[in-house]
């Protein structure tokens, strides 16, 4: 017998989970890039390897 | 002296000539179509040998004892016969005892009127199947049983291959445009569709999930969810997951045209993408590592290897391990891996109409994965200055790099002017990262 509540709880958590993960890494990847560009440091970005 | 000798012919059956045409076909459209060889070559050969009787080469021993104490009525089987599983092996007059699983009689060890006690040792028996370790203990007697045990079951190959596959990764196109994380986010809504539409067709929910997370179109980690959640299905999920992303280019096209219109399709992006300094992507493998492992631990040998791979990639002063895990290691996992994931198809295991519909499901988490990537890119437009071209959304389907070399051809072909591939490998990459965290979920709940 499937326990269909459980089963929407791990979809719909694991989802929205996924989503915000994804999210703050991109947040942070953002934060990054500010920091390591900031304006007035003296090499906005190296080469790309 | 050759009546001694025993022929793999008296144990042939139609399941296995079936199993010779896949494995065959496989061979045949990784050389000729060249599609996605190094993988379909060792598994396709792999199916080849465990469905020649006999060869012995994916056999585990199977010590077959009483479930409780009775004295023997009759015995069923003689040495030598093939068995199903549930076949009745031994008739006690305390109930019967029947096989767990697929495989044939080694060895029986009571005859009828012995008295046998409970957990004594009645046959020994030889079989395929992979099955739940701590329900039936099996050990490996074959050469890619072995390998598979150790290396698969063990979960010491995938997270390895995880760890090249970081290696290989350029995240710079990810990192010049993070919004295309999103997009690999929202491609993981195939992994939970198709983990419902397992469910619907009843299977459990450690089985739905080893087939949702197909729709990750990762490798590694539906190897490493399947081997933890449901070893008995792991080649259905492997060979669905390898085979599916050789079909990417069959897979997606229609997904990406019925989701949007022509002019969507046309949608310029600027082919220059901006430069990514070597210090944001040494900081990305740290920061990510910590992130994900913070929020979802059960990720931490997938998602750790991925990016340590990727340091040693991006750190610059570790150049011979990086080539090393681009080249030999990547190799050898890959032989190992893809070898052993072939020969867990016997045809008494893979010829099932569960195996089969494992294998439709696995389309459908392709499918779904890449509509749902596409679907977030058109929402995303909605508020966006700068229009991003859809189809980019169908690459957050991993399989790197096929999946954003088939937006690259789609869009040229939309119009001539757009070079879409590097704008398509951030949420190619970022579906590596979202298929590793959901196989994470799912093992944090349901292991």
């Amino acid at each position: 017998m499937i326990d269909w509540k459980l089963a929407a709880q791990i979809a719909g958590g694991g989802f929205g989970m996924v989503f915000l993960i994804l999210a703050i890494i991109a947040v942070a990847v953002w934060l990054t890039y500010r920091a390591v560009n900031r304006p007035g440091k003296a090499s906005p970005g190296k080469e790309e390897k | 002296m050759f009546g001694m000798l025993e022929s793999g012919f008296q144990h042939f059956f139609w399941g296995n000539a079936v199993m010779l045409v896949i494995g065959g076909l496989l061979i045949y459209l990784a050389i000729a179509k060249k599609m996605e060889p190094l993988l379909l070559v060792p598994i396709g050969f792999g199916i080849l040998l465990v469905n020649l009787p006999l060869g012995g080469i994916m056999d585990y021993d199977l010590q077959m004892r009483a479930p409780e104490a009775g004295k023997v009525l009759e015995v069923e089987m003689a040495e030598g016969d093939r068995f199903n599983e549930g076949d009745i092996l031994i008739q006690l007059d305390s109930g019967e005892i029947a096989t767990p699983v697929f495989g044939r009689v080694d060895q029986i060890k009571v005859s009828p009127g012995q008295q046998v006690e409970e957990g004594e040792v009645v046959a020994r028996l030889t079989t395929m199947q992979q099955t739940d370790q701590d329900e039936i203990p099996t050990e490996p007697r074959g050469l890619l049983a072995k390998i598979f045990k150790f290396g698969v079951m063990w979960q010491v190959l995938p997270p390895l291959m995880f760890l090249c596959l970081g290696a290989l990764t350029d995240f710079g196109p990810m990192l010049a445009n993070p919004k295309t994380l999103l997009l690999g986010a929202a491609a993981q809504f195939g992994v939970y569709f198709a983990f419902f539409m397992a469910l619907f067709f009843g299977f459990d929910l450690a089985e739905a999930a080893s087939i949702g997370i197909i729709g990750g179109a990762e490798g590694p980690t539906t190897i490493y969810v399947t081997s933890i959640l449901a070893p008995h299905i792991i080649g259905a999920t492997a060979v669905a997951c390898y085979s599916y992303m050789a079909l990417v280019p069959i897979i997606l096209p229609p997904v990406i045209k019925l989701l949007t219109t022509k002019q969507e399709r046309q949608i310029y992006m600027k082919p220059q993408l901006r430069e990514v300094s070597q210090l944001e992507k040494i900081l990305f493998p740290v920061v990510t590592t910590v992130i994900v492992i913070l929020f979802v631990p059960f990720s931490a040998p997938l998602m750790g290897c991925f990016m340590v791979g990727n340091l040693f990639r991006e750190s610059g002063v570790t150049e011979r391990l990086s080539n090393t895990a681009q080249t030999t290691l990547v190799d050898m996992l890959t032989i190992f891996l893809t070898l052993s994931i072939g020969a867990t198809m016997p045809a008494e295991n893979f010829l099932q109409p569960k195996t089969l519909l494992v294998l439709v499901l696995g389309v459908v988490a392709f499918a779904t994965a890449a509509g749902a990537g596409v679907i977030l890119a058109k929402i995303m437009n909605l508020f966006s200055k700068e229009k991003i071209n859809p189809m980019i959304g169908a690459a957050g389907v991993s399989a790197v790099p096929m999946s954003a070399r088939v937006v690259q051809v789609m869009g040229q072909k939309e119009n001539p002017r757009n070079f879409l591939l590097m704008h398509a490998m951030g949420p190619n990459v970022a579906g590596a990262i979202g298929a590793a965290i959901a196989g994470g979920i799912f093992l944090g709940i349901l292991a």
